[in-house]
Parts: structure tokens; C-alpha cells; sequence
């Protein structure tokens, strides 16, 4: 299909006509020029597919559900991509939309991202998992690139960052990194610095992709051929540098502002969450502990790998309270190290209580975004979930690495 | 004339012979009836807007799925207004209206709990059941207060 | 069923009639009024308009062979944009279904209904009960003799 083309997005859900969001996503579906349908299917189906499926259900339209899976995989209804949601907090409902997700990834190469919803579910929300969904549809050629050609850059305005990647041939050969203060002059600076690492001038590039929350904007101002929402150009990006784009893997991106958990598979985004509750998750907590511990951030990870998270309480639901255990503990005689070492506990932990409930999490699982160069954030994360995290190379430029990778999808050989 | 609620709410059969002996049926067909003709507001397909699951509080506590929610706020108003209650179950056949079990389980404890009289049955598959079905159904409307009696 | 504000209602007809055809129903319903409109489908008839011309007109259809026909009222009118098929695009609503299931059941319902009207004696129906452990015993006690 063309990038102009309507997407023809499936809608298996149950629930959505009824919690009052059915408008919010046939919104955020427009807004992407997609359309939901409910997929054409074999009536006579919905009396058998319990057992073929093999769930039972005590809520039928759950059964509907799985018959519309099925119709999609079979190519009874014929669409483009998947979006299988249901109510939050319905277990029911949960288990058929995990397993129906992974049956239509499993069977078939369209699309799917899955999601759970409260009536105050907006479509601001449903963005963009609806533009992951459409991109993966319209760019599927272009995601399943696994070598970076040409010399192309990437470019990711993040909320506290903007950092720049330059790649030529499957190389990183200059990057840029600086904190975000005007979007467009911050992304300017990270490029011009990439630039001289690379020795390279900037008309000999052959291709731009940017993203992050400032796409759009640096889209516009610097050409680029790529403008993409993070979700998908991350998923890349840190398969990518990990080394692992076949089979499945989880990324985690602890950002300045907010966190995203996404499970992918052949690089290609499935489930996702984005945003903890509060700052309290996210490096910018991370930079205030540093702060009143009297160090660099750089030097905070090293000194929470030399701590006992266990002998100070925190509490980072919420990023003033966080602070006020910090000040409170350190009052109370606690030693640096400790105080370092639960405040990445916290962050992680938050992390798993929040956001790692709704997505797999399966091997590989991949750290990347500013925090997990602070070596305490990668080992809380390893010891809460009992398993190795992988720390790509480079993984603070992720989203530039991606963005540069998938733009040379745009080179001309 | 009774108000008789009934469970599965969009029943054609208990509509039906509830009108045909006599009584009010309290389906939930006229409750989208309602919604979808309601001017100024544009959320489709059933018009239930973000407010709706908040009209279902009354029924569900707020941990309680919003699409369970948003249903109550259309079969919870039935079971307040209902003088009567017929049940029949068949979990195996109920879509749409009445596709989720949570809403379903919930809708028939409300009404048993309401201390109206209720006639619970179930869906008749042979001509011997389908006659009890009937029969127990006229027995029952016959029961209840008609309008003309009172 | 309470009146709406808007004034007007939406009945499905459904004919399980071995007399009267789909068709014949909706003739009666064309010759009877002008102001309603009526819609064919594969499972009845719809019919809206004004709701004391329906609740009328469909008591008249119903006349035709009163225990075989069987209506109750529609949320949506016929073609309603926000609910039918060409809009949304797709298989069935799911309402369907449901009724689906329930129009196999309305030949049992209409005899029934007949059987009622002539005062035919209900007999008393045997469920097969739960098989009771002991007897379950002497029954694989039984076979492993065999």
C-alpha cells in the first residue's frame, strides 16, 4: 500500500461500544487516515471457535473477540492492521486479548497492537498506538531494515534531551547529545556536534528521519524524509544496537519524562505502555537525588551500584514525596551509596508496578533512554525481575540511532 | 399492567410474550431507543459518552470495568423502574447487550436482590421444555397486577 | 414498553409461521399506512414511524397467525448509519447473534403457544438428574468385571 492510502484497521474488541471511548478511537483512527471495521466473519463460527481457539469464556462477546481473530487470520475479512482492546481491569477480558494478540502475530504478518481502556481514555492517548499500528501497516518495508545504507542522520527531540546520530554504512560515526531547551536550536546544536565528530558535511547527507516529541517540528525545519512517532523508531533502534532484530524481545526507555515498556517482536512493536504516573519514575528524579547527594548524575549509577537499596524506605510514586524520604533518610545519618541505590530501586519499581503489568516481558530485555547509563538503574531493574538486562552500546541515542537507520530506507542505491 | 424486567435484557421471546399477556416489558432495546435519539450528542455507534460509566457508580464501584459500567447505565435505570423479573439463562448465546458476564452477573443479583417477584427459567430446546417454558411464563404474568384488575 | 420522546419506535417483526410469508407481512403493512417505513431482512420485518401507527399496524401483522409471529421493539431504526453494516463495514452486529439463537427457538414457542390456547394439560418434563456416586461406582465396578 502507499503512505497515502487509508489504512483498514480491524477493531476486535469488547467493551468499547459500551465505556463511552468507541468515538475516541474512531477520532484517533481519522487522525491517522485509518478506519476501524469490525471484521467480516463466518456467523456459524462463533459456535466453535471456544474450543478451536481453545479459551473458554463466560462473556460472549469475548467469543466475538476471537471469531474476528480468526476471520482476519483466515483472510475472511481482509484489513491492514489489528487493534485489540477491552475494558482495563477485566481479567476476563485480558487473558483473550494477550492470547488473540499473539495468535494473529503468530499466524499472520498484519499489524496488531493491543490496548486496555477506562472511560477516560482519550484520543490524544490512542495516538500514538494508532500511528505505530498505521506506520507499521504503510512502512512495513521500511521496518523490516536491518542494516543502516548510505549516510543518513537521525534526530530525536526528547522532553529534557535531543540528541543526534550519524551513521554512514551501518556505522555510527558522530553523535550529539544536549539538553533540550528551544526544540529546533537544541537539535541544531546536537546535529552540528555530530557533524564535527564525523568530520562529514552536512549536504553530503543523504537522508533525515527525526522523532521523539519534537518530530514534527524538526521535520519540518530540517526536510526530513522520516517523521516518526518513537514507540516504533525506539523498537528498532534498540533491537538494533542490541544486536537481537530476529524473535522477541522487551525494551524499556526510562526518558526525562516519562517511560515507555515495549514488547516487540522481529523489531516490530506489539505491546506497549507509555507514561508512569508520575515524574517520580523518570530521569528527571534521578537528576534531583544526584543533585542533593552532591554529584554528577554520571557518578550517581556508580554509587548506587555500591549501595544497599534496602536500608533506606523511598517512595517515588510521586516525585515530591520521593524527595522528602531522600531529604528525611539522609537526615537520619543514611550513607550516599544507599540513598543512591533506593532511588534507583524506586524508579524501577514504579516501573514494574505500573507499566511492566501490561506488556510480556521476555528475553531479551533491553534498557535504554539517558537513565540506564546510571549503572543502579539496570541492576534494581535486574534484581526486581530476576533476569539479565541488556545495556546496548550507545543506548541513550536510540531513538537518533533508530531514526537514522529507518531514514536510509529513503537513500537511493 | 406490570413493569417486568427482562433478563437477557434484548429478549425477542420474552418481549414478546410479556406484550402478549398482558404486561410491560422492560427491555433494554428502548433504553438505546432513548440514547441514540438524544439531540446534541455525537458518539456513536450508542451514543454512551465518558459520563455514562460514571452514571453506572451507582450500580458498580469504580474498579469495576467502564464497559461494565457503561451497561449498567442502561439496564441499572430498567431494574430500578421493574415491578416484576423474569431470568432466563443461557450464557452460551449472549451478545452485544448482553456480551460481558461481569455486567450479567451483576444484573441478576441486582434484580433477585431487589425482593420483586422473579421467575427464573431456562431456554427451552425441546417441544416438552418449550411448553413448560410457556406455560410457567403465562402462569407467572398471570400472577402479577393487570392494570384493568386494579 | 414506555413512549419516547422523539414520538417514534422501531419494532422487529419476526415470522415463524408455517401460514404467512415474510411477504404477506409486508403487504399488509404497505397497504395499511403510508407514514412508516418498513425494511425487509434476513431474520424479519423492520417497522418505523410514529409509535401508535407501528404498535397498530404490527398488532395488525401479528393477527395474521398470532402464535407464529413475534415482535419486540429495535433500539436503532433500519439503516441507521451509526449501527448498520455499510457504515462501520464488517460482519453482523452483534445484537445477531443473539437473536439468531433465539429465532431457532420460536417453533417451540409458537406450539406452545397453540397448545396453551387449546388448553392442551402440561406434562411434567424429566430433566436427567446428576448420576449419583454409589451408582457410578456399581457401574465401573461393572465394566472392569467385564
Amino acid at each position: 500500500m502507499s503512505e497515502e492510502d487509508q489504512v483498514k484497521v480491524a477493531l476486535v474488541s469488547c467493551g468499547s461500544e459500551f465505556a463511552g471511548v468507541q468515538s475516541q478511537l474512531d477520532s484517533a483512527a481519522e487522525q491517522v487516515n485509518a478506519k476501524l471495521v469490525y471484521p467480516e466473519m463466518d456467523i456459524s463460527s462463533l459456535d466453535t471457535i471456544e474450543m478451536e481457539f481453545g479459551l473458554q469464556v463466560a462473556s460472549a462477546d469475548l467469543k466475538l473477540m476471537m471469531a474476528r481473530a480468526k476471520a482476519v487470520v483466515e483472510g475472511t475479512a481482509r484489513v491492514d492492521g489489528v487493534f485489540v482492546t477491552s475494558c482495563f481491569r477485566c481479567a476476563e477480558a485480558a487473558i483473550v486479548r494477550n492470547e488473540v494478540r499473539r495468535y494473529i502475530h503468530q499466524n499472520s504478518d498484519i499489524p496488531v497492537i493491543s490496548y486496555s481502556f477506562t472511560e477516560r481514555t482519550t484520543a490524544a492517548t490512542l495516538l500514538t498506538r494508532m500511528e505505530a499500528l498505521t506506520t507499521i501497516a504503510r512502512r512495513k518495508h521500511l521496518l523490516a531494515r536491518e542494516k543502516q545504507t548510505g549516510l543518513t542522520v537521525g534526530l530525536d527531540s526528547g522532553s529534557t534531551t535531543t540528541k543526534a546520530a550519524i551513521m554512514r554504512d551501518n556505522e555510527l560515526i558522530g553523535e550529539g547529545w544536549v539538553p533540550t531547551v528551544n526544540v529546533v536550536e537544541s537539535a541544531r546544536k546536537a546535529y552540528d556536534i555530530a557533524l564535527e565528530q564525523a568530520g562529514i558535511k552536512e549536504e553530503d547527507v543523504q537522508a533525515i528521519g527525526t522523532t521523539g516529541y519534537g518530530r514534527f517540528l524538526l521535520g519540518e525545519h530540517f526536510n526530513a524524509q522520516l517523521v516518526q512517532e518513537e514507540i516504533t523508531v525506539n523498537s528498532k533502534g534498540a533491537v538494533y544496537l542490541a544486536g537481537t532484530q530476529k524473535g522477541p524481545a522487551t525494551v524499556i526507555d526510562i526518558g526525562g519524562m516519562d517511560n515507555k515498556a515495549i514488547s516487540v517482536e522481529d523489531g516490530i512493536p506489539g505491546m506497549f505502555t507509555m507514561g508512569g504516573i508520575c515524574a517520580g519514575a523518570s530521569g528527571r528524579f534521578l537528576e534531583m537525588t544526584a543533585k542533593r547527594l552532591g554529584v554528577e548524575i554520571t557518578e550517581l549509577g556508580k554509587l548506587a551500584v555500591k549501595g544497599m537499596q534496602a536500608k533506606v524506605e523511598m517512595n517515588s510514586y510521586c516525585i515530591v514525596f520521593g524527595i522528602q524520604s531522600l531529604v528525611n533518610s539522609l537526615a537520619q545519618g543514611s550513607a550516599a551509596q544507599d540513598v543512591a541505590a533506593a532511588a534507583c530501586h524506586s524508579v524501577v519499581e514504579q516501573i514494574f508496578e505500573q507499566q511492566l503489568q501490561e506488556v510480556e516481558v521476555k528475553e531479551p530485555l533491553i534498557l535504554v533512554g539517558g537513565s540506564s547509563l546510571i549503572e543502579g538503574i539496570p541492576k534494581a531493574l535486574g534484581d526486581l525481575l530476576k533476569i539479565d538486562v541488556v545495556v546496548p552500546p550507545h543506548s541513550q541515542l536510540i531513538g537518533a540511532v533508530g531514526a537514522a537507520l529507518l531514514a536510509s530506507g529513503y537513500v537511493e542505491d | 399492567m406490570t413493569k417486568v424486567f427482562i433478563y437477557p435484557t434484548n429478549s425477542l421471546i420474552l418481549s414478546d410474550l410479556i406484550e402478549r399477556f398482558g404486561h410491560t416489558p422492560l427491555a433494554v432495546m428502548g433504553e438505546i431507543h432513548d440514547k441514540i435519539t438524544t439531540i446534541g450528542i455525537d458518539s456513536p455507534p450508542l451514543n454512551i459518552t465518558p459520563e455514562d460509566p460514571k452514571h453506572g457508580l451507582k450500580y458498580a464501584a469504580v474498579e469495576v470495568p467502564a464497559g461494565v459500567r457503561g451497561r449498567m447505565s442502561l439496564i441499572g435505570p430498567l431494574i430500578d423502574e421493574a415491578e416484576a423479573a423474569i431470568i432466563v439463562d443461557d450464557a452460551a448465546i449472549s451478545f452485544g447487550c448482553m456480551g460481558c458476564a461481569r455486567t450479567n452477573e451483576l444484573t441478576k443479583f441486582l434484580t433477585r436482590d431487589k425482593g420483586i417477584p422473579v421467575l427464573e427459567l431456562v431456554y427451552p430446546y425441546s417441544d416438552a421444555e418449550g411448553k413448560e417454558f410457556v406455560y410457567k411464563i403465562s402462569e407467572f404474568l398471570d400472577s402479577l397486577p393487570k392494570e384493568d384488575r386494579s | 414498553m414506555g413512549a419516547h420522546e422523539d414520538g417514534t419506535l422501531t419494532k422487529l417483526v419476526v415470522i415463524s409461521s408455517d401460514s404467512v410469508l415474510p411477504i404477506d407481512a409486508a403487504l399488509e403493512i404497505y397497504e395499511s399506512e403510508t407514514n412508516i417505513t418498513i425494511k425487509e431482512t434476513c431474520f424479519g420485518t423492520m417497522v418505523t414511524g410514529p409509535e401508535d401507527v407501528v404498535n397498530r399496524v404490527v398488532k395488525e401483522v401479528v393477527k395474521l397467525d398470532k402464535n407464529h409471529i413475534f415482535v419486540k421493539e429495535r433500539g436503532f431504526p433500519p439503516g441507521d448509519d451509526r449501527r448498520c453494516r455499510a457504515g462501520r463495514g464488517g460482519g453482523p452486529r452483534p445484537g445477531f447473534h443473539f437473536l439468531r439463537n433465539e429465532i431457532g427457538m420460536l417453533p417451540i414457542i409458537g406450539k406452545a403457544l397453540d397448545d396453551y390456547d387449546n388448553n392442551v394439560p402440561l406434562e411434567k418434563v424429566v430433566r436427567p438428574e446428576k448420576l449419583k456416586v454409589s451408582h457410578l461406582k456399581d457401574i465401573i465396578e461393572s465394566e472392569i468385571t467385564r
